[in-house]
């Protein structure tokens, strides 16, 4: 074996060991000669651990007669890399041992397999907005609190969360407006309501995820349709017994409860009346006799959305509670 | 009809896939905007047992604004008034697009478990609530047994 020692390749690795110190593991033979290297490859990130989602540990077996004969590469322990991804590092990595013959190739390995990995360091997780992965190609956006969204799914988020702000401000009677000036809009994080600062240019030019334009149509399943007809039976069942809310009827009931409260003049300032208001169904559920209340397109515009917002209802409720509301589950991830 | 987002297409087939304990949540035949939606009353609330219709609504800037949901069948709670319509944050003000039908549909869920009769939105309910408890939890059960019950 001795006699096979190549000093190209003794230096090879002397060079790689003073590169890459600990970062790379050598095997050798029983008389101290090199016959393998690996090390883990990571994008490079700056050193940002934080911001490394892939990585790849990159084995060189260094075949007898090498640098003349092409070595044997491993690509083990790969992370967040799908298959395609790798087989093209694979083929990438062998034409690059072709060419190389007779030279030293390791470092140009680590570095090409580095540059993928760079170019293909994204997130595994979902995207909270869209619920799709982030695929490459796609723009995507860490905020402050690590959390990570396609930058197109971001920006929606706050230009939505703006408009509903200035919607709030413009409910504001103008005395109170006046009080807070000019105070910004804070957007936050959509899964855990961080503070979050985004550069709105940045996110509005991003194109949509890519995964979500190659989205699969639903359709309904056999399973599915057996479930609506369970429920269309409980919701007949109910409706038998009188358990199901009929809105026009309630509405007649709270004009009587307003007279008598009145007269029994209850302690109640707001009244019934305000508290339950006759307003419109929020659904038009009383309609269509099949026993599914399904409200036709046409009718949840105007129940819902003008309704939502025109009801008194929910304005007094929050009035006189200080807008305090439930505390629901939080969006914890 | 517009195409229905993709997000809208993901939640249903995930909640198909994987249900959530207790509840259902099935899209109309003819809006697929429009979800049909069982949640089973808690163990040991006075709700229990019961099988209580909800609907749910995706309005059209949906994630980016809530769902829209009320109880169709009858319920005696202190956050849920005459018309089914439910108090609850995270269906106002603290809505978040990272929300999804089902941590919406467990969160009706949850104030079952936990009536908050200091935050009401049926103000004759939620008085008894605070004044008279056990006779409350009497009435909620009441009508669950009237109203809710498969049998």
């Amino acid at each position: 074996m001795s006699n096979d020692v190549d000093e190209r390749v003794v230096d090879e690795v002397e060079a790689l060991k003073a590169i890459l110190m600990d970062e790379l593991i050598v095997r050798t033979n029983e008389s101290g000669y090199p016959v393998a290297v690996e090390t883990v490859v990571f994008p490079s990130t700056a050193d940002d651990a934080l911001q490394q989602y892939v990585c790849l540990t990159l084995v060189v077996e260094l075949t007898p007669g090498y640098p003349d004969v092409a070595p044997d590469i491993l690509l083990r322990n790969p992370r967040g890399l799908d298959d395609s991804v790798l087989g093209r590092i694979d083929r990438e990595v062998k034409e690059k041992c072709e060419s190389y013959r007779g030279q030293a190739v390791i470092y140009e390995l680590i570095e090409l397999v580095k540059e993928y990995l760079t170019a293909s360091n994204l997130p595994s997780c979902q995207c909270a907005i869209c619920l799709y992965g982030f695929r490459e190609g796609d723009h995507f956006t860490k905020t402050e609190c690590y959390h990570y969204f396609h930058s197109h799914c971001l920006a929606c988020h706050v230009t939505s969360s703006e408009k509903s702000y200035q919607e709030e401000l413009d409910k504001l009677p103008a005395w109170q407006r006046n009080q807070h000036p000019q105070s910004p809009c804070q957007v936050l994080c959509p899964v855990c309501r961080e503070p979050i600062q985004c550069d709105m240019n940045m996110l509005s030019s991003a194109a949509p995820p890519l995964d979500v334009e190659n989205a699969r149509q639903f359709e309904l399943s056999d399973e599915l349709r057996s479930l609506q007809r369970q429920m269309a039976a409980l919701f007949s069942h109910q409706k038998r017994r009188g358990g199901i809310i009929d809105p026009e009827a309630e509405d007649s009931k709270l004009l009587l409860v307003t007279d008598t409260t009145e007269q029994e003049g209850e302690d109640d300032p707001a009244g019934p009346s305000v508290l339950f208001p006759p307003a419109a169904p929020l659904f038009n559920s009383t309609s269509g006799s099949t026993g599914s209340s399904v409200p036709n397109r046409g009718d949840w515009r105007r129940g819902g959305r003008g309704g939502y917002r025109g009801r008194g209802n929910s304005g007094s409720h929050h009035n006189r509670h200080g807008r305090r509301h439930h505390q629901a589950a939080a969006t914890s991830r | 009809m517009t195409a229905l987002p993709r997000r809208i297409i993901k939640e249903t087939q995930r909640l198909m896939q994987e249900p959530v304990p207790g509840i259902s949540a099935v899209p109309d035949d003819s809006n697929a905007r429009y979800f049909h939606v069982i949640v089973t009353g808690p163990e040991d609330s006075p709700f229990e047992g019961g099988l209580f219709k909800l609907e749910l609504f995706l309005p059209e800037d949906y994630p980016m604004s809530a769902p829209k949901v009320r109880f169709i069948t009858k319920i005696y709670h202190p956050n849920i008034d005459r018309l089914g319509r439910i108090c609850l944050d995270i269906l106002k003000d603290k809505w978040s697009p990272a929300l999804q039908i089902r941590t919406v549909l467990l969160s009706i869920q949850a104030l079952l478990s936990a009536p908050n009769p200091d935050d009401p939105l049926a103000n004759d309910v939620a008085e008894l609530w605070k004044v008279n408890e056990a006779e409350a939890i009497r009435n909620a059960k009441e009508w669950t047994r009237r109203y809710a019950m498969d049998n």
